[in-house]
C-alpha cells in the first residue's frame, strides 16, 4: 500500500505500514475508513506507529489528521453521526473498538493534549491531580509526587513551584500547554497524542515544547499532528503525509523531507501546495 | 504619478451629505438609550410610588399603638393573658379527657357509656377547674368591653367635625378610664380567691384515676402548671399597677410592631396589630419548599438536557419545560386545590404514610400545596438559567477531562457543575425571587392562616397552612380604605417585598460577577 515502505511488515499486521526496524509497533491501523454522517474523513488508512518514537502526521487542512488522531484514544466517540466503519486500531495488539474494550480505561493509557490550551480554571496543583484523584489516588503523599514528577518531566516546575495553588489559567499560554502537558502526563499514559500542540505558542514558547517532546519520547510514545513544516522535522522520528483522507506517504522523517517518493508529498513539504 | 482617487470621498463636502447619515444613527442611540433610562425610571417611580404610600403607615401606627396605651388596651392586657392561659390549662385537660377515651377503649371491653362514666369524675374536675377561675374571665371581659367602648368613643370623638375644626378639646381619657383603673382595688383580693380556688380543684385531682402511666404523668405535669398559674397570679397585677398611660409611644416601636410582630389582625373588635412575620415567614417557608423541588428537578433537568440528552430529547424536554412557564398561574392554583391539595389529603391519610411528620395533613391547602404547585412555576426559571450556565462552560473542559478517563457523570461533577456553579447559584436565587413574588398560587393553595408557622413541631410545619405577603395584598387591597392605616400597612408589605426580590437579584448578580469564570 505504501510504496516508500522498505522494512518487512509486522506480523501482527500484514497490510499496515510497518513500523522502524527494531521498534515494535505500539498503534497499528488497518484500513481504516471514518465517516461524520455522509462525509468521508479517513480512507482506508493503514499504518504502524513505533514505540517510544515521536510519529507526526502532516497534510493540507481538512485532510483527516485530526481525526485520525482522535481515533487513537476514541475521542470521536463523543460527535453525534461520527462512525468508523470499516477496519482496525490495535493498540498493543488489542482492538480498540472491540466491545470489550473500557474507553476510559483506554484514555488513561492514551493521553490527550489539544490544540487550544485547556487548563481547569483551577489551582495548577488540582489541575494536575484531577486524573489521579478520578482513579481514586487520595494519598497526599502520593499526589505530592505525582505533581513534582509530572512538572519536572514537563519542564515546568522551576517555575510553578511556588505558586501550585494559584489558579492554572494565570500562567502564560506556554506555560498553560505545558501545564497540560504536565497533566496528560500525570496520569502514567503510554501514549501521549498531541494536536497541534504549539500552534498557539509563540516561538519560544513552541522551542520549549519541541524541546519537551524530544525528551519525553524516552518515556512515552508520542504522535503529534502539526502544521509546521520545520517543526515536523526538527522533532519527530517518522512523518505520515495525509491528503483527502488517504495515507499517501509514511516514513523516516528525513526520508519525507529529503527523499520523498510522491510527488504530492514533495509539493507539500516543499510548501508548494497546501 | 499617482492614480486619481475615484472612491467616495470620506472628506464631506456637501452640507447634508455626511450629517445625514449622523444624524439617523444618533436617533437609533437616542432611542436606546432612551429605553433603557425609562427601566430605570420605572423602577425609580415604583419605589416612590410604594414608599409614598407606605411610609405614612408608621406614623398612624403610632396614633394606632398611643389610643391602644390611652384608652387603656394596654392595661388590659395581662389579664387577657391570665384568661387565655386558663383556656389553655382547660383546653389540655380536655386533650387528656379524649386521649383517655380511646385508652379504655383500645384497653377494656367498655362499651360507650361506660367509658363516659368512667370518665365522670375526670369531667368534674375539668368543669371544676374552669369554674375557679370564673371571677377572673368575668373581671377579664368586662374590663375588656370598657377598655374597647373607650376607644370607640375616642375614635369617634376625633372623627367629629368640631374636633377637626380646633372647636373641641381633645378626648379625655383620664376620666374615661377612671372606672377602668378602679379594678386595681379589687384586683388583689380577687387574685387570692382565685388563686384558692385553683388550689383546691387541683389538689382534689390527685383522687383520679388513669388508663396508663403516660396519662397519669401528663395529668400530673398539668397540675403542676396549673399550680404554678396559681402562683403567678399577682403578676398581673404588678404589671397593672405600674402601668403608665402617658408615657408617651416612642417612633421606634410603630416600626419594631411591624418588623417584628407576630400578629396580622385586622377589623378586630380588641386592637388591630400589623406584624409582618407571619406573612414574612410563611413566604420564606412556601418559597423554601418550592425551592427544595424545584432546584435538584431544575438544576437536574439542566444536566440531563446539557450533558446527556441526545438532540431529539432535547428538543422534547427544553419545550416541554419551558412551556410550563406559560401556563397562567391561576391555572396552577386551581389545579393545586382541586387535584393536588386533594391528592395530598388521601395520600397523607394512607396507614403506612401516617410515620411522616405532618400527616394525615390536618388542612388539605398548605404551605406543602402551594410550595409543590410554586415549584412548578420555579423550575422553568431555575432550568432555563442553569442550563444557560452550563451551555456557557467552554467545551474544552469537557474534553479535557473525559481525554483523562473520566466517566460522563465524573466530568459532569468534577468539571462542569464546578464550573458553572457561579450561574447556577444565581439561577436558583432567580427563581427564589420568581417564588416569593408569585401570588395566585399562593392566595389559592397555602391555606390563609395568618400566624407564625410552628417550627417547634420540626417537619410538622411544613404542613401547616400560612399566609403570605403577596397574598395579603392580593386579599386584602380591595376592602380597604384608601389612605388608611390598613391601607399603607399593604403597601409597607409590598415595599417589603419589593426590597426583598431587588436584594435577591442584587445577590444574584453579584454571584455571576465574583464566581464568573476567567475567559480563556
Ligand atoms: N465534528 C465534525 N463533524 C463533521 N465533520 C467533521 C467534524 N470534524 C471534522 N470533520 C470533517 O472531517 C474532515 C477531516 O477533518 P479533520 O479535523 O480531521 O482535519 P484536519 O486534518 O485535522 O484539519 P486541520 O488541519 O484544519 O485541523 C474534514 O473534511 C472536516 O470537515
Ligand atoms: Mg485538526
Amino acid at each position: 500500500m505504501d510504496p516508500t515502505t522498505t522494512e518487512s511488515p509486522s506480523p501482527t499486521t500484514p497490510a499496515a505500514a510497518s513500523a522502524d526496524a527494531g521498534r515494535p509497533a505500539i498503534i497499528e491501523v488497518e484500513d481504516l475508513d471514518f465517516y461524520y454522517g455522509e462525509n468521508r474523513a479517513l480512507d482506508g488508512v493503514s499504518l504502524a506507529i513505533p514505540s517510544h518514537q515521536v510519529t507526526a502526521l502532516i497534510g493540507p487542512s481538512g485532510c483527516g489528521k485530526s481525526t485520525l488522531l482522535r481515533c487513537f484514544n476514541r475521542m470521536n466517540d463523543l460527535i453525534e453521526g461520527a462512525e468508523r466503519t470499516r477496519g482496525t486500531v490495535r493498540i498493543r495488539g488489542v482492538d480498540i473498538f472491540g466491545p470489550e474494550v473500557n474507553v476510559m480505561e483506554l484514555r488513561k493509557r492514551v493521553g490527550m493534549v489539544f490544540q487550544k490550551t485547556n487548563p481547569f480554571p483551577n489551582s495548577i496543583y488540582e489541575n494536575i491531580t484531577f486524573g489521579l484523584q478520578l482513579q481514586g489516588v487520595r494519598s497526599k503523599t502520593r499526589l505530592d509526587e505525582a505533581v513534582e514528577r509530572s512538572l519536572r518531566a514537563a519542564a515546568l516546575w522551576d517555575e510553578v513551584k511556588d505558586r501550585l495553588h494559584e489558579s492554572g489559567l494565570s500562567l502564560s499560554g506556554g506555560q498553560q500547554q505545558r501545564l497540560c502537558i504536565a497533566r496528560a502526563i500525570a496520569v502514567e499514559p503510554e501514549i501521549i497524542l498531541m494536536d497541534e500542540p504549539c500552534s498557539a505558542l509563540d516561538p519560544v514558547a513552541t522551542a520549549r515544547v519541541e524541546e519537551l517532546i524530544h525528551k519525553l519520547k524516552q518515556e512515552f510514545t508520542i504522535v503529534i499532528v502539526t502544521h509546521n513544516m520545520q517543526q515536523a522535522a526538527r522533532c519527530s522520528d517518522r512523518t505520515a503525509f495525509l491528503y483527502l483522507g488517504k495515507l499517501i506517504e509514511y516514513a523516516d522523517t528525513q526520508t519525507i523531507f529529503i527523499n520523498p517518493s510522491d510527488s504530492q508529498t514533495e509539493a507539500y513539504v516543499s510548501g508548494r501546495f497546501g | 504619478m499617482s492614480e486619481p482617487d475615484t472612491r467616495r470621498p470620506f472628506a464631506v463636502t456637501s452640507r447634508y451629505g455626511g450629517e445625514r447619515k449622523v444624524v439617523g444613527e444618533r436617533m437609533i442611540q437616542l432611542f436606546f438609550g432612551g429605553n433603557a433610562f425609562v427601566a430605570v425610571l420605572i423602577l425609580g417611580l415604583i419605589m416612590i410610588f410604594l414608599a409614598r404610600e407606605g411610609l405614612g403607615f408608621f406614623q398612624l401606627n403610632r396614633a394606632n399603638l398611643e389610643v391602644y396605651r390611652k384608652a387603656g388596651l394596654e392595661f388590659v392586657e395581662p389579664l387577657r393573658l391570665q384568661e387565655n392561659q386558663h383556656n389553655q390549662l382547660v383546653r389540655r385537660m380536655f386533650d387528656l379527657r379524649v386521649e383517655s377515651a380511646r385508652a379504655l377503649g383500645r384497653n377494656t371491653e367498655l362499651d360507650r357509656e361506660a367509658i363516659n362514666a368512667r370518665l365522670r369524675p375526670l369531667d368534674d374536675f375539668i368543669l371544676a377547674f374552669e369554674d375557679a377561675a370564673e371571677p377572673l374571665i368575668h373581671a377579664s371581659m368586662n374590663l375588656s368591653d370598657l377598655a374597647a367602648e373607650i376607644k370607640m368613643a375616642a375614635i369617634e370623638w376625633e372623627e367629629t367635625e368640631e374636633y377637626r375644626g380646633g372647636l373641641k378639646p381633645d378626648f379625655d381619657y383620664e376620666t374615661a378610664r377612671e372606672s377602668l383603673v378602679a379594678f386595681l382595688g379589687t384586683q388583689e383580693r380577687l387574685n387570692e380567691m382565685v388563686a384558692a380556688n385553683l388550689r383546691r380543684v387541683v389538689n382534689q385531682g390527685n383522687q383520679l384515676e388513669w388508663a396508663n402511666t403516660a396519662l397519669a404523668r401528663a395529668f400530673a405535669e398539668l397540675r403542676n402548671e396549673a399550680l404554678a398559674f396559681a402562683t403567678d397570679l399577682p403578676g398581673a397585677y404588678h404589671e397593672m399597677s405600674t402601668w403608665d398611660p402617658n408615657e408617651p409611644v416612642p417612633t421606634w416601636k410603630a416600626w419594631s410592631v411591624f418588623l417584628t410582630g407576630s400578629q396580622w389582625l385586622t377589623a378586630s373588635f380588641w386592637q388591630d396589630w400589623y406584624g409582618v412575620l407571619p406573612l414574612l415567614t410563611g413566604s420564606l417557608l412556601v418559597s423554601f419548599i418550592a425551592l427544595a423541588f424545584a432546584v435538584p428537578l431544575g438544576i437536574g433537568a439542566a444536566v440531563y438536557v446539557n450533558q446527556i440528552a441526545t438532540r431529539r430529547e432535547q428538543n422534547l424536554i427544553k419545550p416541554a419545560i419551558e412551556f410550563i412557564a406559560a401556563i397562567p398561574s391561576v391555572v396552577l392554583g386551581f389545579f393545586g386545590i382541586i387535584v393536588l391539595g386533594e391528592l395530598l389529603r388521601q395520600f397523607s391519610e394512607i396507614g403506612w404514610m401516617s410515620w411522616w411528620p405532618g400527616f394525615p395533613v390536618a388542612e388539605r391547602l398548605n404551605a406543602l400545596t402551594a410550595g409543590i404547585m410554586l415549584a412548578l412555576v420555579a423550575v422553568p426559571t431555575i432550568f432555563t438559567l442553569a442550563e444557560d450556565a452550563l451551555q456557557n462552560v467552554p467545551k474544552t473542559y469537557r474534553e479535557a477531562s473525559l481525554a483523562l478517563g473520566a466517566t460522563r457523570m465524573q466530568t459532569v461533577w468534577k468539571v462542569i457543575l464546578p464550573a458553572a456553579m457561579s450561574g447556577i447559584v444565581s439561577a436558583v436565587l432567580l427563581g427564589f425571587g420568581r417564588v416569593v413574588g408569585e401570588t395566585m398560587i399562593v392566595l389559592l393553595c397555602a391555606g390563609n392562616r395568618i400566624a407564625i408557622p410552628d417550627f417547634t413541631r420540626g417537619l410538622e410545619v411544613f404542613t401547616q397552612p400560612v399566609h403570605t405577603m403577596t397574598g395579603i395584598i392580593a386579599q386584602q387591597m380591595g376592602e380597604v380604605v384608601e389612605g388608611g392605616i390598613h391601607y399603607r400597612a399593604l403597601f409597607m408589605v409590598g415595599l417589603l417585598l419589593f426590597v426583598l426580590t431587588l436584594t435577591i437579584n442584587y445577590l444574584a448578580q453579584r454571584a455571576v460577577r465574583r464566581l464568573r469564570l476567567p475567559t480563556i
